[in-house]
């Protein structure tokens, strides 16, 4: 419990800036990450904010099996940021490439093309796991272990 | 960008040298479009190709994720067609089932895809009323087949899971919350002025367009085609349930709200049908691990329009040929017909109207004025920021809102 | 007599040839071949002799020696019928049907970067699924072609 409230203190200090990137996604991880936004669970009191620019943001949120058609702007995206910086891979196609892995247009899971942080599973991963990996993370980052 | 009354509105590349294929490319003319290019194939994974080396069962798990949230869609036409290949009769208890989860199904989706429409015009109000509402129907599913998302409810020759008179109890009760909800939005549309007004004389197809180009769903609904796969080519249930084709005449963006959220009504009505006459009996047949070979024609009407697949089986427990066209395809003739000669700060709008099964959080759109020469490049977010402010210059201001939000 | 009957019989007493590899499959299913050199008068009398009469798709397959292509025509009274044409692998040509069915824009480009097919008529456009640096010459559809060539490609 306290360590809840250290991450919730911590997390209203900070604000992290999100990026969310579908990088050839069925959508289902996309939207369960809209929803974790919404009044039911409700990302933004832990001060998390989605945000449309990765020149500001912390921590990229990527969803979907990296397609060759999308793997050179995710390369791009993440050298836009500016340290520190952080990769969750949401739902199962973007921590291994899912049910996706094999075929011909998909390259893999997001570790193929750039460093990843923090794995989410799931398929989809639902907006519980989502907070729960994305706070973590978060934690780990403020203690210098991420 | 510069609008005619000399105000800047702070668009442009995300990198300067961007040199990605963009997903809209636009000809403008000042404010105005006048043609307008989509390029697709960013979520292209390769998944027909995939399902010839998967077998017909592995294949049900593969089909589903096409699309996360028309995944029992998917999975139904597909499997649609292995039974009809396979010569299997499905026993009725599991056709009720499948029309059950394709309704719930549909109803997630239209209430999504309002808070969607609400995003992009900038009343972030409606996403979240609409979505709370949506989680109503989430938390069913997830009881009912043990996930939010990619129910897995299918099986060839069923389904895997039965409803509990406790689960169609909560069902029927959560049915009757959302009718509620949904005539309160119903009420909403039609009579708060700011939606109206913003939705009204947008996205314009007329009924001839919309039957030459090919259009399906709410889109072509909405342009008073009376087309709906449930009652053209009846599979699953629907043959055995009584609802209506909700059609409408407005030929734009106001008529698609209005066809999606009558959609609705319609729905609550076959859910009700379907648990009040629910068949005794089998949930599934066995089988065959083999398909004997042949071919068959699969339709859906998905929430997004008429999804189709196409089979082909050799004998094996492998398909020779899977062929997919889901039903947004269809509608991006429609599309392009739509914004021609529009304002680009409509674009946003007309695109979400169609309810594209593309993921449309990333999209890079070039511009390029054709007097001036001059071109930007902007992601979806710049141009709905551009498109809200454009409306707002234009005496659009959904902090005036009259109608409470309750 | 199913509405499909019905309307594969109509369609025979047009065009006699169609005759041998005309089916029906349940209520509204019908399956058609005509060749190449009779494909455009069959399919220009069910678009226009039909109406309203959507192209729902078009499937390419691969069958060895040559490639197929089923175009799925839909009636408003929900029989399909699918209408199969052939060319052979060497020279895959086929006429875009744009002219009936804007909406076989995106179906053609596909059947162009999946199948090799060529087709006569078609507008430039974007392609479409394919990147614009797949390498030329390789179409994943094809009963032939490997994963593997691709990936040390691209």
């Amino acid at each position: 419990m306290r360590i809840l409230k250290s991450i919730m203190r911590w997390a209203r200090v900070k604000s992290p800036w999100i990026l969310h990137f579908n990088t050839g996604a069925c959508n289902g991880c996309d939207i369960e990450i809209v929803a974790s936004l919404t009044p039911r669970y409700d990302l933004e009191r832990f001060g998390i904010l989605l945000k449309g620019t990765p020149r500001h943001a912390d921590v990229l949120v990527c969803s979907g099996p990296v397609t060759y058609q999308t793997e050179d702007r995710l390369k791009r995206i993440y050298d836009q940021m500016s340290e520190p910086k952080f990769v969750v891979a949401v739902g199962t196609c973007a921590c291994t490439g899912g049910v996706f892995k094999g075929c011909y247009n998909v390259k893999g899971g997001i570790d193929t093309t750039i460093p990843v942080s923090a794995y989410i599973p799931g398929c989809a991963a639902s907006p519980k796991a989502i907070i729960d990996g994305v706070v973590k993370l978060l934690a780990d980052a403020d203690k210098g272990e991420a | 960008m510069h609008s005619k009354r000399g105000f800047k509105i702070p668009v442009g590349p995300q990198h300067p040298s961007l040199k990605e294929p963009e997903s809209f490319s636009v000809a403008l003319r000042g404010e105005k479009i006048l043609g307008f290019d989509m390029r697709l194939g960013y979520n292209h994974r390769g998944i027909e190709k995939a399902c010839e080396e998967r077998t017909y069962f592995q294949d049900i798990y593969l089909i589903e994720r096409i699309c996360g949230i028309c995944s029992h869609s998917h999975s139904t036409c597909f499997i649609q067609a292995v039974e009809e290949l396979a010569g299997l009769e499905v026993p009725k208890k599991a056709l009720y089932i499948r029309t059950l989860i394709g309704e719930l199904e549909r109803v997630h989706n239209h209430f999504l895809w309002l808070g969607i429409a609400g995003h992009e015009i900038g009343f972030d109000t409606l996403l979240m009323y609409t979505w709370r509402d949506r989680e109503i129907v989430m938390d069913i599913l997830a009881a009912l087949t043990g996930s939010r998302v990619n129910y897995g409810i299918n099986t060839i020759g069923g389904v895997r899971r039965g409803v509990t008179g406790e689960e169609s109890k909560k069902i029927l009760k959560a049915m009757d919350d959302l009718e509620e909800r949904t005539k309160y939005y119903i009420e909403l549309a039609m009579q708060d002025t700011t939606i109206i007004r913003r939705f009204s004389k947008v996205g314009i197809l007329s009924k001839e367009d919309a039957l030459r180009l090919g259009a399906v769903g709410p889109v072509a609904r909405a342009s008073g085609v009376e087309r709906d796969i449930r009652r053209d080519d009846p599979y699953a249930a629907y043959g055995e349930v009584s609802f209506g084709v909700i059609t409408d005449n407005h030929c734009d963006v106001y008529g698609r709200t209005i066809v999606r959220l009558k959609e609705l009504m319609e729905s609550f009505k076959i859910i009700r049908q379907v648990l009040k006459n629910l068949p005794e009996g089998a949930i599934a047949v066995k089988a065959p691990r083999k398909v004997p070979a042949g071919e068959a024609v699969s339709r859906y009407e998905a929430p997004r329009g008429e999804d189709m697949h196409y089979v082909k089986s050799n004998g094996t427990d492998k398909p020779d040929r899977v062929k997919v066209r889901a039903p947004t395809l269809a509608n991006i003739q429609a599309v392009k017909h739509m914004l021609k000669d529009r304002f680009l700060a409509d674009m946003p709008i007309v695109i979400a109207a169609i309810d594209p099964c593309f993921s449309c959080t990333d999209r890079i759109i070039s511009t390029r004025d054709v007097d001036t020469g001059r071109s930007d490049v902007m992601t979806w977010d710049r141009l709905r920021e551009y498109s809200i402010e454009w409306h707002r210059e234009n005496g659009v201001d959904f902090s005036k809102i009259k109608t409470k939000i309750r | 007599m199913t509405k499909s009957e019905e309307i594969k019989n109509h369609l025979i007493k047009e065009f006699g040839y169609l005759e041998p590899a005309a089916r029906t499959q349940g209520p509204r299913r019908i399956f058609m071949e005509a060749g190449a050199d009779k494909f455009s008068e069959v399919f220009g009398f069910i678009s226009e002799g039909m109406k309203p009469v959507m192209l729902s798709a078009i499937t390419g397959l691969d069958e060895g020696e040559g490639l197929g292509f089923i175009y799925h025509l839909s009636r408003a009274d929900g029989v399909i019928i699918n209408l199969k044409t052939t060319a052979p692998k060497t020279n895959p040509v086929l006429k875009s049907v744009t002219r009936y069915f804007p909406s076989a824009d995106v179906y053609e480009r596909e059947l162009r970067d999946l199948f090799g097919a060529k087709i006569e008529g078609l507008v430039e456009g974007n392609r479409y699924p394919l990147t614009d640096d797949w390498p030329a010459g390789e179409y994943p559809l094809r009963k032939d072609w490997k994963k593997k060539e691709v990936k040390d490609a691209l």
